[in-house]
């Protein structure tokens, strides 16, 4: 075809054949391989500027906080009065800092003082009857009092295939099941999407009541979901121990698994138990078997688990393991996998072989579940800091309350918890260029649950002898100190810059005494039957008018909500309602000690379109009480006040009044009470964003 | 015999390897996988062209050529395409057996040229700071004396736990903490003999080579852990291992080397193709 001469090649080319590509006619308009080779270059060219143009300043990225700096650090738990004490004492001075150059005040918390409650309220800028969180426990009224956790809740899926033994859920078509899937239950509108609307940037570090992450719409929200997520078994963290005194067959305590290890010669064989293989028709947990080799020369041990090797003294913690869990699934199709993390911690090797595993957590480089918002945020965390803890509660609380932890043990996995987050604090602020920068620390308040004793209010401590609670109790101060620090830095490198807002959700007070609602609604016949143990499982409805379920909730069985309801509205509900209010707020312990501060109907403290789920009271009690363990889940005790003997010896779940949280602020603060709901507000003033009507807080910079 | 054999060819091959692949210390690891990927594809169509018979096989493309045209050309007629098809097939099949003896011939290099290349991308040394296991196994009848083996003191590496035994495996474990950069010695003593293993340890990911697994004789042991003079048949040492991390990388990681060298070789060998006339 070359051989063609150039009216050939014009000729065909009219019919639709090239026959020398690089020409069209007369030679003013010769199309040069050079010319083309330019044109590619200029087109990659533009290309890659419209690319970078996208990415960094597109429609949908560029930031219009205009350089403007917001930074919240949140210190769940911590205490105004400790506060004081300490600034007084000069052991808080970056704070002391903050205040004299801004302000200080008790931020009052939500009612009531629970952190998904609190947190929830800050969220919204408004209170609990906008958000529809009111306990971390909440009842389905239709089931009658089946208990659920209030903050997300997991939803049956729908359709399968069965396959074998299996159960596929295949979501397309033409089969489109839809598998099963949690949902946040907070209702209303975060505040952060009206940042994200206009434009403004807002990353959330741990950020509680928010699990699964809300979307955002814009993709100018990132966020990290904190307290609420939970670890791979689908619990707020499951620990798992091995020992050889461990009960013959392994036991499923409150927040944990003992199983007992059998050796033969120096290595004995366990399972560590994962999530659920979903995909069976009768779903069974995972396990994961690994083998132990101890040494009892060396005091050592060494652990094998899926190919690694992880050798510990006794008393050394693991780094983090990677877990894979496979999901069997039939042939041909291809196992499902999930990754899970957890770390060792060898107790004792001889003579009781013990072994602590700490709940195992989603693998934050290759999450199983959504964990941020965008989900990519919390992979590129992870690959650039190495794994770290995801379930919502990180210091592990259960294993302390259970006896698996000792102090020492509890206070050693706690300071790991918080090496975590301080390391995550740096990369945030690394990362950090304007906008809204939240900060999220849990360690003041699991540590405090723990450690907290005020000897002035309650001189006798339930379970540590008075020097030893004393001791215990300057780990807090401590760690109030270490937090001071975080402040401190902060404040080196932004003061002059950012409005810098240091806050709590509540404070915290000592928990002696335990208060059984379900108890003493049984003594004065609000409850029956007398021989009653559990509203859960031998309770009469018929002759039962009120009940007790989550830490300070209190339902009446009212007709026509409750499924076995015998409470009229109207009448004899405020008859009873008046009754109990009268009743609780009169209770006294043996020493005439008030036990209960204040009750407050819902109906006079909640407004809102998510009251659906409130209780009818709300108990409010005074410092060193607390409902009592058995309360949370509607069980009966012989008496109605009992001593505390938890290691979990502080508490905030009182009376809103005992208990407010902190505000720090390198602003002068103007509002006379501030609240939590008025954070939200005052963020959004900083950005000159109006407060939505939806908020009932206002700005706490204004008068 | 087939081991001395082995043996030998691994000195051969780190021999050689030791100055080619010293570069790959220098460069960035996407740089230097790349290049040798790149000469290694032109140096196995070199070799393809010298050990096969290329006429043979231009012969058999030009047979494929053909068949393929008159498939293209004698559609209606089913006869003859599937004549054609069948000739293409025997075609193919003729072609799979030109390449038999230049893959054979090629094969010996390139499983040593592997292993070269697995100590410098399989791991990456130590950092300073970071542990590792180090797994010493005894021979099966010297098991009686596994609490005697002794790691042996070094400025190189610490011991943070251990020794573990665990008789069950024949094996003892150590912890180690690297202490210093450079390519190290860590000595093991049992009843007075000293068993060694090289440490790697390097700062900032460096690269230098890195041996896993002080061998025993095992052929494909041997073929794997080419670095280190495998333990003899006498010794009550069996193994000496070293569970160094791994390499993250898209281009020269652990888990992605050998994928991403093998495509290098075979681009660079189609590219080169027209170059060196070779008919493949």
């Amino acid at each position: 075809m070359t051989q063609h001469g150039a009216s050939g090649s014009a000729s065909e080319s009219a019919s639709g054949s090239v026959p020398d590509a690089g020409r069209v006619t007369g030679s003013r308009h010769v199309l040069s391989r050079r010319r083309v080779l330019w044109g590619a270059a200029a087109a990659i060219g533009a290309g890659g500027v419209g690319a970078a143009g996208y990415f960094s300043g597109g429609i949908n990225r560029v930031s219009r906080g205009l350089g403007k700096k917001v930074i919240v650090i949140g210190i769940d738990g911590m205490d105004p009065r400790l506060c004081r004490a300490l600034i007084e004492a000069g052991r808080l001075p970056n704070l002391a800092k903050l205040a004299a150059e801004g302000g200080f005040s008790d931020l009052a918390t939500s009612i009531p003082p629970q952190s998904p409650v609190a947190w929830a309220n800050f969220i919204n800028g408004a209170g609990p009857g906008s958000h529809g969180i009111f306990d971390f426990i909440h009842r389905h009224p239709h089931e009658q009092c089946a208990p659920f956790f209030s903050a997300a809740e997991t939803l049956p899926g729908d359709g399968f295939l069965e396959w074998d033994d299996h159960r596929l859920q295949l979501d397309f078509w033409p089969f489109n099941h839809k598998p099963p899937r949690t949902v946040l239950r907070r209702q209303g509108v975060p505040f952060w999407d009206y940042l994200d609307a206009r434009r403004i940037t807002s990353v959330f570090y741990d950020l509680p009541s928010n699990y699964p992450p809300s979307p955002s719409q814009y993709g100018h929200h990132r966020c990290i979901s904190g307290m609420g997520t939970p670890d791979m078994l689908g619990t707020y963290g499951t620990y798992q121990y091995y020992a050889e005194d461990a009960p013959a067959d392994a036991i499923d305590e409150g927040g944990g698994r003992r199983a007992r290890l059998v050796f033969d010669g120096e290595s004995a064989r366990a399972s560590l138990v994962g999530p659920e293989d979903s995909l069976l028709e009768t779903p069974h947990p995972i396990r994961v078997a690994f083998d132990i080799h101890r040494d009892r020369e060396s005091d050592a041990a060494m652990i094998e688990i899926q190919g690694n090797r992880i050798l510990l003294n006794r008393g050394q913690w693991s780094r983090w393991v990677q877990v894979d869990f496979a999901l069997s699934t039939p042939r041909p199709f291809p196992t499902q996998h999930a990754g899970g993390i957890c770390r060792f911690l060898l107790q004792e090797v001889a003579p009781n072989f013990r072994l602590y595993v700490t709940p195992i957590n989603v693998d934050p480089s290759h999450p199983a579940v959504p964990l941020s918002e965008p989900p990519s945020m919390i992979q590129a965390m992870a690959k650039e800091l190495g794994l770290f803890y995801t379930t919502g509660f990180q210091e592990d609380h259960k294993a302390r309350s259970n006896g698996v932890f000792n102090d020492d043990e509890f206070r050693a996995q706690a300071t790991i918890v918080l090496e975590d987050r301080l390391a995550q604090f740096e990369y945030a602020v690394d990362n950090y260029d304007d906008g809204l920068l939240f900060f999220y620390f849990s360690s003041s308040d699991l540590q405090s649950h723990m450690f907290w004793w005020n000897g002035d209010e309650n001189p006798t401590h339930p379970t540590r002898a008075t020097g030893e609670a004393a001791a215990r109790f300057e780990h807090v101060k401590a760690l109030y100190q270490r937090l001071d620090g975080v402040i401190g830095d902060i404040h080196d490198r932004y003061g002059g810059k950012a409005t810098i807002l240091v806050m709590s959700d509540h404070g915290f007070a000592n928990f002696g005494r335990q208060f059984n609602v379900n108890a003493w609604l049984r003594d004065f016949g609000y409850l029956n039957p007398r021989e009653c143990t559990s509203i859960l499982t031998d309770v009469d409805w018929s002759r039962t008018r009120a009940y007790g379920l989550g830490i300070n909730g209190l339902y009446l069985n009212r007709k026509g909500r409750e499924r076995d309801g015998i409470v009229e509205p109207g009448e004899e509900q405020e008859k009873l309602t008046r009754q109990l209010i009268a009743r609780l707020q009169s209770v006294r312990d043996f020493n005439g000690a008030k036990v209960i501060r204040k009750v407050y109907r819902s109906s006079e403290i909640y407004s809102g379109d998510a009251t659906a789920l409130a209780p009818d009271l709300i108990i409010g009690y005074a410092r060193g009480y607390r409902a009592s363990w058995e309360t949370c889940l509607g069980e009966l005790t012989p008496d109605v006040l009992l001593d505390n003997p938890s290691a979990w010896s502080a508490d905030h779940c009182a009376d809103a009044l005992e208990v407010p949280g902190v505000l720090f602020c390198n602003r002068s603060i103007r509002a006379k009470q501030p609240s939590l709901i008025d954070i939200a507000p005052t963020i959004l003033g900083e950005f000159g964003v109006s407060v939505p009507d939806s908020m009932t807080g206002h700005g706490v910079f204004e008068s | 015999m087939l081991t001395q054999l082995l043996i030998a060819l691994n000195g051969l091959a780190s021999a050689v390897a030791k100055p080619l692949l010293m570069p790959v210390a220098w460069c960035p690891g996407w740089l230097s996988i790349t290049a040798i990927g790149a000469v290694t594809g032109i140096a196995m169509l070199v070799a393809f062209k010298y050990t096969s018979n290329q006429s043979a096989i231009r012969a058999t493309r030009d047979r494929i050529k053909a068949n393929l045209l008159a498939l293209a050309l004698f559609r209606d007629d089913i006869r003859v395409g599937l004549r054609c098809q069948g000739a293409l097939l025997l075609g193919a099949a003729n072609l799979l057996i030109l390449s038999i003896v230049p893959m054979l011939v090629m094969f010996p290099p390139m499983c040593l040229l592997l292993a070269q290349l697995a100590l410098w991308y399989q791991v990456r040394p130590l950092a300073v700071g970071e542990q590792a296991v180090v797994t010493v196994r005894l021979a099966e009848d010297r098991l009686d004396r596994l609490s005697a083996v002794q790691m042996g003191p070094s400025s190189s590496a610490l011991s943070r736990v251990g020794p573990i035994r665990v008789p069950a495996q024949g094996i003892v474990c150590w912890s180690v903490e690297a202490r210093e950069p450079g390519l190290h010695r860590l000595a093991f003593d049992l009843d007075g003999a000293v068993f060694s293993k090289e440490l790697s340890v390097a700062v900032g990911g460096a690269w230098m080579p890195t041996s896993m697994k002080r061998p025993d004789r095992g052929l494909f042991e041997l073929l794997l852990h080419p670095r280190e003079r495998p333990f003899t048949e006498a010794s009550p040492v069996r193994s000496i291992e070293i569970e160094y991390p791994e390499r993250s990388s898209w281009t020269a990681g652990s888990r992605t080397w050998l994928v991403y060298w093998f495509v290098i070789s075979l681009a660079a060998a189609f590219a080169a193709r027209p170059v060196f006339g070779v008919h493949m």
